[in-house]
């Protein structure tokens, strides 16, 4: 442990945040169930004059930036954390779950990159800028996107560009404009690529007739002749352009113009998911307000403080769950209705329910260096609750997961789960094997699923639904509940 | 001249801010190109009328 806590009683054992190492003059540490950041002298004199703006307030309050407060005492800091040593320490308000923008649907990253390029004019019309321009610097209370970073703010110097375009071309636009104009999925690329799509890697993948779009000419084409043509004359220009005197309004132009075109930028899910998103409300019949029924009983028969709706789909049972849980995962492999989900959540002005789009077949891997500085799900939060509805058929025949193996992944985590079992009767079930050889997963059976269910949980609960083909379970973690004979006939 | 951030802006991407800035860059285009015409003529040299590179923090700009 560092020396530097030993004279303090109080301070807590301090962690200190693996990917939080890029900016020298603000690191992240995690004490005591608290968030703080450390900063140097440097930092320090950046965060004293943002707070002597009116940003500083204005932010908080309307919920843009994160809720942050200086910490008088710096001896809590880990030493060596920053080095040039700790000038000042801020407290943050913890985010309840920590997401990244290869998790996030469009309209998710284009919220972000509007609020990036915002706080950008802001700071611009104070004297200062944001040093750089990452979506890992935001982060989602439920639909509303929040600026993390407070150490990002920093006092404008005369003759120097908008050091973040770059960046900003890299993890905001050129992902967007991917979606937007070439239909392509953005999500591989960013997780490809923690530092995103290179000018002259998003120039090879368009065509000439894209230089006719919005946006393509300058951001594309020219950004990557120009990168290529002055790739070995980074000295030489950086003082040229000092020389002519960058100044500030320029920055203010390029910022606006990219403002304009981000807000341009829309993509929008197959007319499919749009007709099965409307119907999100109409489901009727029995079974279906018996499946509602059970999981608002769970949900509500305790305070949960994390809910996973895995397998969300348009977010019936996130909703559902956030009657119970201080926050709700919606997750859903299929981009389209997470999409149209986080659209009317952030209409609603919800602050519970965060959208993810991501395979539970391939889920976020840890990334960057040492594999730390991007975490997988479970390291960034566990559960206490998961709901995995309408999900089991889809992750063991569809992707061939073996009916232990997602119910042992489960059990990992830890958590209370409500699951859905289509039996082989189901239509759905049906339909997912029809293209299968026969006799494949043998394993996709109820009785075998109910023995390693109960193997891994408590199981509390059982029921059958109406139509008969599907059955819902509460079960607890083992050793943590009042598990009933599922072996006995339902009742 | 150091530039003190963390993140290279990329000497392409500087240039293009420059064209792209439109109306706004015009002066600043002018100003880089004559720069460079003078140095060219060898009417100026190299480092001659850089600021120093130190302290210059825009509160005014």
């Amino acid at each position: 442990m560092d020396t530097s806590t030993e004279n303090h009683a109080q301070a807590p054992a301090a962690e200190s945040e693996p990917g939080s190492f890029r900016d020298p003059e603000s690191r992240i540490f995690y004490a005591g169930g608290d968030v703080y950041r450390a900063l140097s002298a440097d930092g320090l004199a950046d965060f004293e004059a943002l707070r002597a703006t009116g940003l500083f307030e204005r932010f908080q309050a309307d919920g843009r930036l994160v809720r942050t407060e200086l910490v008088e005492d710096t001896s809590a800091v880990p030493a060596d954390l920053l080095p040039t040593g700790a000038a000042g320490l801020l407290r943050h308000e913890r985010i309840p779950f920590v997401s990244y923008p290869y998790e996030w649907t469009f309209s998710m990253l284009r919220d972000a990159a509007l609020l990036q390029l915002d706080l950008t004019l802001a700071a611009l019309d104070e004297g200062m800028i944001l040093k750089d321009s990452t979506p890992y610097n935001v982060q989602f209370r439920g639909a509303k996107p929040v600026f993390v970073d407070v150490g990002s703010f920093e006092r404008l110097r005369e003759g120097e560009p908008w050091v973040g375009y770059r960046q900003f071309c890299m993890l905001y636009l050129y992902p967007l404009l991917l979606q937007a104009a070439k239909g392509v999925e953005f999500h591989p690329w960013l997780r490809g690529s923690i530092n995103g799509i290179t000018p002259a890697q998003m120039r090879g993948m368009v065509s000439f007739r894209d230089r006719f779009r919005r946006g393509f000419f300058l951001n594309v084409f020219m950004h990557a002749k120009l990168e290529a043509r002055h790739a070995d004359r980074g000295k030489e220009v950086k003082a040229e352009v000092k020389q002519a005197g960058f100044k500030k309004e320029l920055i203010v132009a390029n910022v606006r113009r990219m403002r304009k075109l981000v807000a341009s930028l829309g993509w929008d899910p197959p007319k499919g998911v749009w007709v099965a998103y409307g119907e999100r409300n109409s489901y009727s019949g029995e079974d279906a307000a018996r499946k509602d029924e059970f999981v608002r009983e769970v949900v509500t028969s305790q305070p949960w403080n994390l809910t996973w709706d895995i397998g969300a789909n348009n977010g019936r049972y996130s909703r559902i769950a956030a009657e119970g849980s201080k926050a709700v995962l919606a997750v859903d492999a299929d981009q389209g209705p997470v999409e149209l989900l986080y659209r009317t959540l952030r209409e609603e002005g919800d602050e519970r329910i965060l959208t993810l789009t991501m395979n539970l077949a391939d889920p976020s891997p840890s990334l960057g260096w040492r594999g730390l500085e991007r975490r997988d799900m479970a390291a960034r939060g566990k559960p206490d609750l998961v709901l995995a509805l309408a999900l089991i058929h889809h992750v063991t025949i569809a992707a061939n997961v073996p009916v232990a193996e997602f119910v042992d992944w489960l059990a990992s985590l830890g958590t209370a789960l409500v699951i859905e079992f289509p039996t082989r009767e189901d239509p759905m079930v049906k339909k997912l094997l029809g293209p299968k050889r026969e006799g494949l997963h043998p394993d996709y059976e109820r009785v075998s699923f109910e023995r390693v269910l109960a193997a891994a949980f408590d199981v509390e609960r059982r029921e059958r639904s109406k139509s008969g083909t599907r059955l819902l379970y509460f079960a607890r973690p083992k050793g943590a509940g009042s598990p009933i004979d599922l072996t006995a006939p339902e009742g | 001249m150091d530039l003190l951030a963390y993140l290279d802006p990329g000497s392409g991407s500087m240039i293009l801010q420059i064209i792209a800035g439109g109306l706004a860059a015009v002066a600043v285009t002018a100003k880089l190109y004559w720069n460079r015409l003078l140095r060219l003529l060898r009417i100026r040299k190299d480092d001659e009328a850089a600021p120093p590179a130190d302290q210059q923090r825009t509160d005014s700009a």
